[in-house]
Parts: structure tokens; sequence; C-alpha cells
């Protein structure tokens, strides 16, 4: 054989090679996109579950004030139809507005806040909506990892080959939010 | 570096560690030979490789005995378990470590055991009794950094090791200065001093492994914690806090220092103190702020209430 054919072997071999690295890559970005994704999903449950039982909680208390019942079954029924994080996001931005509300009128009843079962609540609610303030930092981080290496040449070609497609972002209020610190593993004990 | 190259070489540099840790044994072995004579150098060669393969393994439950940290569950501590829980969401952990507590009036925290699924994260009841949920969570996010970091297999087998050569040393070192069993052939009076020579070294070489381990490693999981709860104030504010208080950890050990948040060395005084300098395992609480504040843009000193004592 010439010494022109093994230099073409060469590229090749050496350019299936850096598919198979990158595709791993993104498949594994893209799998902790998706983890992230279901620990926000998992919490987003909780909570929709926890809604009926708070606002059976509150009717005995406060059977009048039907039109915050009817928000916060409104944000419910939004949250379990939403599909996707964007759309997810903005029904449980909506379902945090009307407990907000929902909240403030109980304010008013100092029966049912000194009630156990609806203290209780209260607290569930408000650990789900750490978790779920936690899950959302490190999936929109995930995904604006993943998602700059898909717009990013060369891995964009293996991107487009393999069918990878762009996550969405859930809650995202500025864009800076995703990008993490920049933190240096290699720098000696002096602080920076 | 990244963080994957970080805990590539934290895998490296643990078993480094105990290559050098079963060296340094292996000086110890000769060292008694060369005192005592007889089968000393293949009999603790032999006790030393099984001490440490067993750490690789029961670290951290080992360490969980030297401190007193108690496994507990949620309903007992719904705070901090929450924090543990939440801290590991953000990092994106696979699994939540087990949560322990120290029984102990001075606030401090540590983590340790092996691999992130076998990991646990443990306060001791001062902490929780000084931390507000803001500053609690940013201590443990940075417990949740070194679990993440994949530092904690590498602290915590430094932990033990250390422990172990420090004790076997001074044995040793006890037994050569008074009397107990002396060679009776005489030896070789040159051996004998460098055996002497090496088993007070072996523990300061065993310090200074763990010294180089653990400096570093502290600012990089306070950055961590600030990347975890997104606020580097919170963990300024209860470094702060840790910095004003003066009580000593019960189950204060040379050997597990470097695994707490704060070194758990404070009020040694004389000699101790003078070479605590320079055999500190943590950089100062007033670098950390300081480098906490020029990573998130504030003033510690504009968040603080003015007065100079706890409320």
């Amino acid at each position: 054989m010439p010494v022109y054919a093994y230099v073409i072997i060469g590229v090749v071999v050496l350019a299936a090679f850096w598919v198979v690295v990158v595709f791993n890559h993104l498949v594994r970005l893209g799998n902790e996109a998706k983890r992230g994704w279901s620990n926000i999903d998992v919490q987003l449950k909780r909570r929709t579950d926890l809604i009926p039982n708070l606002v059976e909680a509150v009717k005995g208390y406060a059977a009048h004030e039907r039109e915050v019942f009817e928000a916060v079954t409104a944000a419910r029924v939004a949250m379990q139809q939403a599909s996707g994080p964007a759309q997810a996001g903005a029904a449980n931005k909506q379902a945090s507005a009307a407990l907000g509300r929902l909240f403030a009128v109980a304010e008013a009843y100092p029966q049912l806040r000194a009630s156990e079962n609806f203290q209780k609540l209260q607290d569930e609610l408000t650990d789900t909506e750490d978790k779920i303030a936690a899950a959302r930092r490190y999936y929109n981080q995930t995904v604006y990892q993943y998602n700059t290496r898909l717009q990013s040449f060369p891995d964009l070609i293996v991107a487009r080959l393999g069918g990878f497609n762009e996550r969405e972002f859930f809650e995202l209020e500025s864009p800076a939010e995703a990008q993490l610190p920049n933190i240096d593993f290699s720098g000696d004990a002096t602080p920076r | 570096m990244t963080l994957q190259e970080q805990i590539r070489s934290n895998r490296i540099r643990s078993s480094m560690l105990v290559l050098t840790f079963g060296l340094i044994f292996v000086g110890i072995g000769a060292a008694v030979q060369a005192l005592y004579g007889g089968y000393s150098l293949i009999i603790i060669a032999g006790i030393a490789f099984v001490y440490a393969l067993y750490s690789w393994f029961a670290n951290g439950r080992m360490i969980a005995s030297w401190t007193g940290a108690k496994e507990v569950t949620k309903e007992e501590y719904p705070d901090l378990v929450r924090a543990v829980e939440n801290a590991s969401i953000a990092a994106g952990l696979e699994q939540t470590p087990k949560v322990r507590v120290v029984d102990d009036p001075c606030p401090n925290a540590f983590a340790a055991g092996g691999s992130p699924k076998t990991a646990y994260v443990a306060a001791t009841t001062g902490l929780l009794a000084m931390m507000n949920k803001r500053e609690l969570e940013a201590v443990i996010a940075h417990e949740i950094g070194h679990v993440r970091n994949r530092d904690v297999r590498l602290m915590s087998l430094a932990a033990v090791l250390v422990g172990v050569v420090a004790l076997v040393a001074d044995l040793a070192l006890r037994f050569a200065f008074f009397g107990g069993g002396r060679r009776r052939d005489g030896g070789n009076p040159i051996l004998m001093i460098v055996g002497l020579v090496m088993l007070i070294a072996a523990p300061i070489a065993a310090i200074g492994i763990q010294m180089s381990l653990s400096r570093r490693r502290e600012y990089l999981a306070d950055e961590s914690s600030a990347e975890i709860t997104g606020d580097p104030e919170g963990l300024a504010m209860a470094l702060w806090k840790l910095k004003q208080d003066t009580t000593e950890l019960r189950h204060a050990n040379r050997a597990t220092a470097h695994l707490y948040i704060e070194t758990p060395l404070n009020n040694v005084s004389g000699v101790r103190a003078a070479m605590s300098g320079l055999f500190d395992t943590h950089p100062s609480l007033d670098a950390r702020i300081e480098s906490l504040e020029k990573m998130g843009g504030f003033k510690l000193a504009a968040l603080i209430d003015p007065q100079p004592t706890l409320s």
C-alpha cells in the first residue's frame, strides 16, 4: 500500500475515535440533565399532592374564601397538565402565587394557624419549595453545559448527526443564574 | 482542572496515600527491627497491610467511633437532615449521604466515609444550636462539596492512617526509652540511632501528608458550598460565627483534625500553639472569609451585627 493510504486510514480512525468521545460526552451530559429534571419532577408531584390537603385544611376555618381556593385549584390543574420544563415552570410559578395568597388569607385565622395539621402542611410545602429551588439550580447548570456543547463547533456536527436536541430551562430568571462560578481546581493554598 | 479531573486526581492520591503509609510502616518496621531484632519487620508490615486494607473499607465507621458521631433520623433532626437533602440535590449527588450528630457543645462539622454512596455528614449539637437555617445550609453544603469533589475517602484514609502511625511510633518509642526487652546481642549502634530517628520522623511525615491534603481542599469546598447554595454570604457569616467561638471539641484529635470545617484544636497553648501555625490543617478563617468575599463581591462587615459578642 502507498503511504497516503496509511495516512487516510489514520485520519479516518482518529475521526471515528473523536466522534465516539464527543458522542459519549453528550450522552453523559444529557443523562445528568435528565436526572436533574427527575429531581424537580418528584418535588413538583409532591407539591401537587399536598395542595388538596392544604385547601381542605383551610376550608375548615375559612370556607367563604372561594376565590382563593379556585386560584389554587386552577394552578394545581395547570401543574398536572404541564408538559416539559418550561410549561411546568410557568405552572409552578402560578401555584406559588396562588399559595402565597392562600397563606396570606390563613393569617387572618389564628385557630387555623394554630392547628397542627395546617402547620405540618405548611412545613412540608416550604420543604418542597426549598427542594425545587435546589434541584432547579443543578438542573439549569447541567442544561446550560449541555446546550452550550450542542451549539459549539465542532461538537455540533456530532450533535446534529446523533439527533441531540437542546433542553428547556426550568424557571430561569437570568442567563447568569445557570452559569457556574468559575472554580479553579488547580489553585494553590492562597486565596484568590 | 475541572471537577472531573479533580475527582480523578483524588482517586489516584487515595491509592498513593495508602502506598506511602505502607512505606512509612515498612520504615517503622525496619526501625523496630534495628532496635529489637527478631521478626519485628515482618510482623509490623503484616499488621500494617491488614490495617490499610481494613481502613480502605471501614474508615467511615472508624472515624464515627473516634469522634462519637451517631446516626440520626429525620424525625430527630428535621432541619439538619433537610439541609443535607437539599445540598445533595443541588450538588447533583445520586444519593443523599447519611447524617450523624456528635453530642458536643463546640460547633463543628465534618464529612467522612468512602464513595458518595457510603459517605456521611456529621454535625455537632453545638453547631445546630448556633447556626440559623441559612448558615447551617452553607456549612452542610461545604461538607457536601467534600463529598461531591470525592475528598472524603482521601481525607478519611489520611485520618485513620495518621492515627495509627502516631500510635505505633509512639508505642515503639516508649519501649525504646523505657526499657522493655532491649536486644540482648547489643545490635549495631548506628542502626539503632537510625531506627530512633525514623521512629521520631514517621509521625511528622504522616502529619506532613495530612496537611498537604487538607488546606487547599478547604478553599475548594468553600467555593463548592457557594456554588451549591448560591449563597457565599451565608457561609461567610457561618465562618465568622465559628471564629467567635472558643470552645474546644471534646473528641479533638490530631488525626481527625483536617476533617472538620474548622480546626477543632482551638485552645492549645504554649509549645503546641507555637507549633500549630506550622502544622495547621486549615487555612485561617479570616483568609477563607476573604476569599468568599472576593467570590461573591460583598463585605462581611456590612452583613454582621456590629456588636462584638454573639447574641
